[in-house]
């Protein structure tokens, strides 16, 4: 459907050039939001207060040991210490005390990020506006055992994982080579014994292998593996303890450029020591952008890391981390992101507009017209940044300007959260009816056949908020089905005046009964295209049972929310987990 | 095979290849490369001279990412050593905190023969042998080397 643009790779220092073919399908361009910060070229370190290069060695941190963290935060504050709510502290503990499970899989299911939004739905009100915003952007996330390798296994899980969606065996083969080329940098700057090293390297390199012989002509079972070799304690901890000696290795092989960010007395050897190559010893900052380095950015690889902590505002902070020339300029751009989630002393997985996933199969939702088109809207365009990832610069314009799309606005967010879920499965039905997803009504339509139904159902407490604006949907409209001739490849309109049912135009009227066409092809619903309309403010919810549900995304824009029906004592234990990373 | 056999079986290598010396080792079952039978002799000029000393070291599953174990499985009295049937030792190396998957087996041999020769009365298991270790050594060095020669010969 649409062509994979070879996209010129940055030569290692391996002399190793990799020419990925990055499908664009596959890798939505970099959308950096206006937060990022990105840096200049080098080693990469966190220049922003946020992100102190402090590292917790102690693997039992203590609500003490966040506090402490958290005043080394010029932009930490407790804003909310002042509203006289007596089980605010108890609120604050909770989300400060975010404890990674212990028991699981070391590398869990990917599965939608809004079940982030829920673990989070009765933290204070900071959490709360962070995490409801989360899933806009990040569609899924992958859960890693927080049992002190956590950002080593989700980096290393992510190194696989993105070699497997480029989908070309020969990248993978010449990671094979890589790796093996990279025992020199253990054994000559490492001053590693090969003998230590080489199974942990065979290790790696069985998996490029086995992966490589699977990419092309399964990949599913390609994934599939991948999870279960991440899963084996012995083989997942043997590759997570490779990438440990490597980013010690490049460290000692690097020493100038790193020295002054690391606070061991003991200096870059004590570091290597202390830090770095103990088992089961969590990764730091400095740590990660080792691993980075060495791992990610000479094969092109960029990583943005979200940081979900207690600072001020209503998103999240990132950081992107790439491969950069002297400039500043990305020397890859467009190329693969991987996303971390970072929450103190834990990482995660995070995705954005990834392939479909199996879901669960939920009742029928209804859902309401307007919603439904503005998800069109969304997909559609984002399909087109998929698609074109080097000249993103007007889509982003006509992203950033569309109604349907939020990015950050408040609209989206006050309404529903899944607005970058529906991309998958639109994806999905791309190929069997293109026009289906350019019909403001289709996926009313699709519902009823396509997994997208499922994934809405997924949000079944959510799209009840929107019953006020609804109408139920008509079922089916077999015959636009058959209207494949508009070219699934189109640009998205960069001007928000053109609102996506621009495009619904050569469909009869008479198949369209939903109230997307009651006011003519080109103001289909005063929900839709009403100026007003992004400015009204959340929609009331009028029902008692969603009033005060936590799920009623409307309290995030009251700062005195507080959930009236949680007490501390009385309800759900707070969950007791004992250890980070 | 799996990597930590793939491992312990070149370390075992090694050491039968290239003993240390005062160090001899073999597998307490033939087939299987996690036990290790040892039995080392007392260091010379210590109170454990002349006697032989029977240890187990034990390599777990995940080794080398978990440390070995090692006990004495002869009685010895030393202020680093559990003075009872297990025989457990306190060795710097082998805690978890400290374990680093580059260390070696060989490395763990000639570290405890150091520790016999001589002991860590701060970092002590054996309290009583500790005290008399740091107040008295010519008692300790008596007792000792009785409990060599009622146990280890």
């Amino acid at each position: 459907m649409f062509q994979p643009q070879a996209t010129p790779f940055s030569f290692n220092a391996y002399g190793v050039g990799v020419g990925l073919s990055a499908p664009g399908a596959e890798y939505p361009a970099a959308f950096q939001p206006s937060s990022s910060v990105t840096d200049n070229g080098g080693p990469t370190l966190f220049r922003d207060p946020i992100f102190t290069t402090h590292y917790n060695q102690n693997p039992n941190p203590n609500p003490n040991n966040h506090r402490h963290n958290h005043n080394n935060h010029p932009r930490q504050r407790y804003t909310m210490a002042d509203n006289g709510m007596n089980d605010m502290d108890a609120q604050e503990a909770l989300a400060r005390e975010f404890q990674p499970p212990l028991e699981g899989p070391l590398v869990g299911e990917k599965k939608s990020s809004a079940a982030i939004t829920a673990e989070y739905a009765r933290a204070d009100p900071i959490y709360v506006a962070k995490t409801a915003n989360l899933p806009q952007t990040y569609s899924h996330y992958r859960p890693i055992l927080g049992d002190g390798n956590c950002g080593w296994r989700a980096a290393g899980f992510s190194y696989f994982e993105t070699l497997l969606r480029t989908g070309d065996k020969a990248v993978l083969e010449t990671e094979v080579a890589r790796m093996t080329s990279l025992n020199n940098l253990l054994t000559v700057s490492g001053g590693f014994e090969s003998w230590i090293f080489e199974d942990m390297v065979e290790v790696t390199t069985d998996l490029l292998r086995d992966l490589a012989s699977l990419v092309q002509t399964s990949p599913q079972a390609a994934s599939a593996l991948l999870e279960e070799r991440f899963n084996t304690p012995e083989i997942s901890n043997t590759i997570v303890y490779h990438l440990r000696l490597l980013a010690s290795s490049w460290l000692a092989g690097h020493r100038t450029t790193y020295q002054g960010y690391i606070e061991d007395v003991a200096g870059v050897d004590g570091y290597r020591k202390n830090v770095l190559e103990p088992v089961d010893n969590e990764i730091d900052h400095v740590g990660m952008v080792l691993l980075i380095d060495v791992l990610l950015k000479p094969i092109g690889f960029a990583v943005e890391i979200v940081y979900l902590d207690r600072s001020e505002g209503t998103s999240v902070n990132t950081h992107i981390l790439q491969s950069e020339d002297a400039n500043g300029v990305p020397t890859n751009p467009g190329g693969p992101m991987i996303y971390l989630l970072y929450r103190p002393s834990h990482y995660d997985i995070l995705y954005k507009d990834s392939p479909p996933i199996p879901v669960q199969p939920l009742p029928q939702v209804i859902h309401t017209p307007s919603l439904q088109v503005q998800r069109v809207a969304f997909s559609q365009q984002q399909h087109s940044v998929q698609s074109t990832p080097m000249d993103f610069n007007l889509d982003l314009h006509g992203l950033l300007t569309m109604p349907g799309f939020g990015g950050g606005l408040p609209l989206q967010q006050s309404h529903h959260g899944f607005s970058t879920h529906y991309t998958s499965p639109i994806d999905r039905t791309y190929a069997a009816s293109p026009i289906s997803s350019m019909s403001p009504i289709s996926p009313g339509a699709s519902s009823a056949t396509t997994p997208s139904s499922t994934t809405m159902a997924s949000y079944s407490a959510q799209p009840m908020m929107n019953s006020s604006l609804s109408k139920p949907m008509v079922a089916s409209h077999p015959a636009y089905t058959q209207n494949t001739t508009i070219p699934v490849h189109s640009h998205l309109p960069p001007h928000p005046s053109h609102p996506p049912a621009l495009q619904t135009h050569s469909i009869p009227p008479s198949e369209l009964p939903s109230p997307s066409s009651a006011g003519g092809s080109f103001r289909p619903s005063k929900y839709e295209w009403e100026a007003g309309w992004a400015h009204e403010g959340p929609v009331q919810f009028l029902t008692s049972t969603f009033k005060n549900s936590h799920y009623n995304t409307a309290h995030y824009n009251n700062p005195n929310f507080q959930p009236e029906e949680w007490s501390p004592d009385a309800d759900d234990p707070l969950p007791t987990r004992k250890r980070s990373g | 095979m799996a990597s930590s056999q793939k491992r312990i079986t070149k370390e075992l290598a090694e050491v039968l290849g290239n003993p240390p010396e005062g160090i001899a080792v073999n597998l307490v079952d033939e087939g299987n490369v996690h036990n290790w039978n040892i039995v080392m002799d007392g260091p010379e000029g210590s109170p454990y001279e002349g006697g032989k000393f029977k240890l187990l070291l034990v390599l777990p599953t995940d080794y080398p990412f978990k440390p070995p174990k090692i006990s004495f499985k002869t009685r010895i009295w030393h202020p680093n050593v559990t003075f009872d049937e297990h025989g457990s030792m306190c060795i710097g190396i082998l805690k978890p905190e400290a374990w680093k998957p580059s260390s070696k087996i060989m490395s763990v041999l000639t570290a405890t023969q150091n520790l016999l020769a001589e002991p860590v009365p701060d970092d002590a298991v054996e309290t009583s042998a500790a005290e008399k270790f740091k107040n008295d050594r010519p008692l300790f060095n008596r007792e000792a080397r009785e409990y060599t020669r009622k146990y280890a010969k």
